[in-house]
């Protein structure tokens, strides 16, 4: 049962994963179609659609050598722990939109935790002093601005 | 030798002095904690260095690469768990050594193996650098064409991986560095209307993502892995024995790998594979390797840091990466407005050998650093994975983020980073997108003047010595294998049927 489990896996990588990678040629490829195209006179040797078309086709045929010649061997199942930190990682992007600084808190708590790590002092590390930390270097250190947010605003004022 | 010598001065800056010593025991750190390699952390660190004057900034990148390199022993000595790909067959034998109480010779040796390794790769560096500089300074843009595509092509043999999938992440690096706008004609591509993407995608965001963030999501599926530490009272120096058993070894090793890292995007790991089973085969004693034997880890631990040494020759004289740590160092150097290749022994000479003075600084630095704090270091290698990379993970988006002070950075590291992830997960590696990306720019800009100047006959670069040479040294990288396997394998079935 196990067995047929991994050919069946294995199967649906030789066929997926180049089939994924033809897909994005035909868009990326379809995508240069519509570049603006300059006069011979300003094209000085190539149209700026040329050079990257003629990188996605060398993909393209390379995806197609993956599919027919060079199989691979299927990966083992990922753990559930991994989609949530994806998962995670999606819920960082959005919240960053309020405060960056809040969404790393947020993110460096919750992974933590997820990966199983429940001492109070682990969370505060990865939760608020590395944060603040690092937000320190680099406002003070380096003299970077980090977007307003909820939380940078009491810093900036 | 002015050059020589005004290099030498600009490191006398106690400010650089210092900057050198704190990022070898940065880099040490980084090489000692299990999963952070040297170019995880010289891309996560290129984001400090971006406020600094180029010398320093370059200083402290090309250290963290040596001193990481060196530390990834530690690991595989006292867990079992290099600490960098390069020291993978250091844990054959380093860690049946830590195991019968030998912890502290093996990491001994390895300490100076490195040492010698290192010190010897960057004096070859100093002679072939300007050589090779010197060289290709006679090369006009058909012939940087034609080393750009030679060096793509060696990605086809980085890591063990399939070489299909290796130059597939190649091409898709390259693809990624035609986003923005086109220098010869202005016109924009792939840029989705977003102001940001018109100057392309930035080097950094994606180093950030492909070797620091994929990283943790590997991590996440490697959760249940339990670490434990050997106990060493105290690292110990290789007794006059120990030399006369391992000097050939070492010597072996620094030559391989010096000549390894020489060859583009071939980096320490590599050499240390090449370094070890060389010192195998010449072994007196081979039975006793992957039981502990100390010229196994002499041969890896010279191997992999004379290959640092080597992999900055293309680096800096061509301004094709030597090494993937090299390619990420290639990107400090473009940020910083340096333009390697042959002018840079002219115009920037002194910084060039500025840079080469650190690398031997740090080769000594580390001696110390290991001699004195391996035992300290050892205690970084249990630090949980639940505050490590949560930690690099904050680290991995400010850095992004800082560079151009852009959002759409942190989203490109994010992306990057996923992708990365089931890249690695297909058996995709991503260090030819990396170089891919850093390299697809000069590749396009060296096509686009091979046209104008051949006037649009790109055939009659065949015609050229020195391109013909690189294409057919291509030719041999991409399809020698399979045509050598096609060979042999067609005479043994012969040889069979005859029988």
């Amino acid at each position: 049962m196990r067995g047929r489990e991994t050919a069946v896996r294995r199967a649906a990588v030789n066929w997926i994963v180049p089939l994924c990678i033809i897909v994005f040629c035909a868009c990326a490829y379809f995508l240069t179609t519509e570049f603006d195209r300059v006069p011979p006179i300003l094209k000085r040797g190539m149209q700026p659609a040329d050079f990257p078309q003629l990188v996605i086709m060398l993909m393209g045929f390379l995806a197609l050598w993956l599919a027919f010649v060079d199989k691979s061997t299927a990966p083992t199942p990922l753990p559930p722990v991994v989609y949530v930190s994806l998962g995670m990682m999606a819920g960082f992007l959005g919240l960053a939109q309020v405060d960056l600084f809040l969404a790393l808190g947020v993110f460096g708590f919750c992974l933590t935790l997820i990966w199983g790590d429940r001492r109070w002092w682990a969370l505060a590390i990865v939760a608020v002093v590395v944060p603040f930390g690092v937000f320190l270097l680099f406002d003070q250190a380096f003299d970077i601005r980090f977007p307003r947010g909820l939380l940078t605003n009491l810093w900036y004022g | 030798m002015a050059a020589l010598f005004a290099g030498f001065s600009a490191l006398l800056d106690p400010e650089i002095l210092l900057l050198v010593f704190a990022a070898t025991l940065g880099g040490v750190l980084v090489g000692a904690l299990p999963g952070l390699n040297a170019t995880t952390g010289v891309a996560l660190l290129l984001p400090f260095t971006i406020t600094m004057e180029p010398v320093p900034a370059i200083a402290i990148l090309t250290t963290i690469y040596c001193a990481a390199t060196f530390a990834g022993a530690i690991t595989a000595i006292l867990i079992n768990t290099p600490g960098t790909s390069a020291s993978a067959t250091t844990c054959l034998d380093g860690y049946p050594m830590a195991q019968r109480g030998e912890a502290g010779r093996a990491l001994g040796m390895a300490t100076v193996s490195s040492t010698i390794g290192g010190v010897v790769s960057v004096v070859a560096l100093m002679a072939a650098a300007p050589l090779l500089a010197g060289i290709a300074y006679k090369f006009a843009p058909p012939e940087y064409f034609a080393l750009t595509i030679f060096g793509l092509s060696m990605l086809a043999s980085i890591g063990d991986g399939s070489p299909t999938k290796n130059v597939l992440a190649g091409a898709f690096g390259v693809l990624l560095a035609t986003v923005g706008i086109d220098l010869l004609t202005t016109v924009e591509r792939f840029t989705f209307g977003f102001n940001e993407l018109t100057e392309g995608i930035g080097f950094v965001p994606v180093m950030i993502g492909v070797f620091g963030i994929s990283e943790l999501l590997v991590q996440a599926s490697n959760l249940r892995t339990k670490r434990e530490r050997i106990a060493m009272k105290a690292i110990k120096l290789p007794s006059s024995d120990d030399y006369r058993k391992t000097w050939k070894t070492i010597l072996r090793s620094t030559g391989i790998g010096t000549f390894v890292g020489i060859l583009p995007a071939e980096g320490a790991t590599v050499a240390s594979m090449i370094g070890y089973n060389e010192a195998k085969r010449w072994s007196k004693t081979p039975e006793e390797f992957g039981k502990g034997a100390l010229e196994g880890i002499a041969g890896s631990e010279a191997a992999n840091n004379s290959a640092a040494g080597g992999a900055m020759v293309p680096t800096l004289a061509l301004g094709i990466p030597g090494s993937p740590t090299a390619a990420v160092i290639l990107a400090g150097l473009m940020i910083h407005g340096v333009q390697p290749g042959p002018t840079m022994f002219t115009d920037q000479a002194d910084f060039a050998f500025a840079i080469f003075w650190t690398m031997l600084l740090v080769n000594g630095m580390f001696f110390f650093v290991g001699l004195f704090g391996a035992k300290l270091f050892a205690r970084v290698t249990l630090v949980p994975v639940t505050i490590l990379w949560p930690s690099v993970f904050t680290f991995s988006i400010v850095g992004a983020y800082s560079l151009d002070q852009s959002m759409l950075d942190v989203w490109i590291a994010v992306g990057s980073g996923v992708i990365g992830f089931f890249m690695r997960r297909y058996g995709f590696s991503v260090v030819p997108l990396a170089i891919g990306l850093i390299l697809g720019g000069m590749l396009e800009k060296r096509l686009g003047q091979s046209m104008v100047m051949l006037d649009e006959q790109w055939w009659l670069m065949f015609g050229r010595p020195i391109c013909l040479v690189f294409f057919l040294l291509t030719a041999l990288v991409l399809f020698g294998k399979p045509l050598w396997g096609l060979l042999f394998s067609q005479r043994s079935s012969e040889k069979s049927t005859g029988e």
